[in-house]
């Protein structure tokens, strides 16, 4: 309950400030959904892209 | 017989109970210019002669004429006025304002959260729009861009240790040739030395080769786009042989109709492995 009120105090009664965090979220939202996908991809392809077989065909000279 | 019965119909029915072939209700008997009784009758409206609640006959009114009722208006009368409340009826009561149900029991008994869930909601909404748009524009945006093989064709490395001295080496480089030109001592001090500011384009060598023994350039005559020779012309540097243009050994127009110095690409050194990037 007063929680709600929290945020409504500080977020949703200024609309410039709702806007703001709106965007702000946005572009959280945005890294986060494709840190997300990719790892997914990721542990979905295991064993299956370049970068898990590499080290089978390419030796680095130490 | 016949005409005993006209009379008692005549008399006994309402007057306009008969209708002519017309279609006009036929009232044979009635009298419009009718007068209430002179005489109080008991029950109580004050004296006779004319209705107060009735417009005065030269206002107009009822007539009877050939075909039918007739009525008509000569003037605004003035309204009837009725002093008598009627208190008797049966219509329904009129209240000032309707009678609204009880939605306590429905209510919310704390509208913060509810609030707080709207806004929350139209929120999220715009933040799914907002990253819809977002990525709608740079993937679009993106779609310009070069694409990996332009960009891996885009640079090209030469092998410096392979060029003697005093050679010159032309190589492709996004479909035109570049010039690279390992220079000996006499040929930079005689590139260096030049008197620059009296050329048509003034520049220093130093602002043209990186490294003074290594010159590269663009092989492509300023003028309209001949390959020059190099190793040839006046100044010991380039030749066009298309229009006579003459370079100096650091690619500096000396001669000819050409406008510009030969074009400097962007260039890097690496030193570790004795290599030249291009691009």
């Amino acid at each position: 309950m007063s929680f709600a009120i929290t945020a409504y105090n500080t977020i949703f009664k200024r609309n410039s400030v709702y806007v703001g965090s709106v965007f702000a979220a946005a572009f959280a939202f945005g890294i986060g959904f494709d840190s997300g996908v990719t790892a997914f991809w990721d542990s979905w392809n295991r064993g299956r892209q370049w970068k898990d077989i590499r080290h089978k065909y390419v030796q680095d000279e130490e | 017989m016949a005409s005993f019965q006209a009379v008692k119909k005549s008399i006994n029915l309402a007057p306009t109970v008969r209708a002519l072939p017309s279609g006009v209700p036929a009232a044979p008997l009635l009298n419009l210019a009718v007068r209430a009784p002179a005489e109080q009758h008991g029950h109580g409206h004050g004296s006779s002669g004319p209705r107060a609640d009735v417009p005065p006959s030269w206002a107009g009114g009822v007539s009877k004429s050939p075909f039918g009722l007739f009525t008509k208006t000569y003037t605004t009368a003035p309204s009837p006025r009725v002093f008598q409340q009627r208190l008797l009826h049966t219509s329904a009561v009129v209240k000032d304002a309707p009678e609204v149900p009880d939605f306590s029991h429905y209510r919310a008994p704390n509208t913060d959260n509810n609030r707080a869930l709207s806004y929350f909601m139209v929120g999220t909404m715009g933040v799914l729009s907002a990253s819809v748009a977002k990525s709608s524009v740079s993937e679009f945006l993106q779609t310009m861009a070069a694409s990996a093989d332009v960009l891996a064709l885009a640079k090209v490395e030469v092998d410096l240790t392979t060029i003697p001295e005093g050679k010159n080496v032309i190589i492709k480089w996004r479909g035109k040739p570049v010039f690279i030109r390992h220079r000996t001592q006499s040929e930079i001090d005689e590139a260096r030395s030049a008197n620059w500011k009296t050329f048509r384009d003034p520049e220093p060598d130093e602002a043209r080769a990186k490294k003074p023994e290594w010159l590269v350039m663009l092989g492509v005559c300023t003028h309209l786009g001949c390959v020059p020779i190099g190793e040839a012309g006046d100044y010991g540097g380039w030749f066009c042989p298309c229009h006579g243009s003459h370079y100096d050994i650091s690619g500096r127009a000396r001669k000819g109709p050409a406008p510009l110095n030969l074009e400097v690409p962007a260039h890097d050194f690496n030193d570790a492995e004795g290599k030249l990037v291009i691009g």
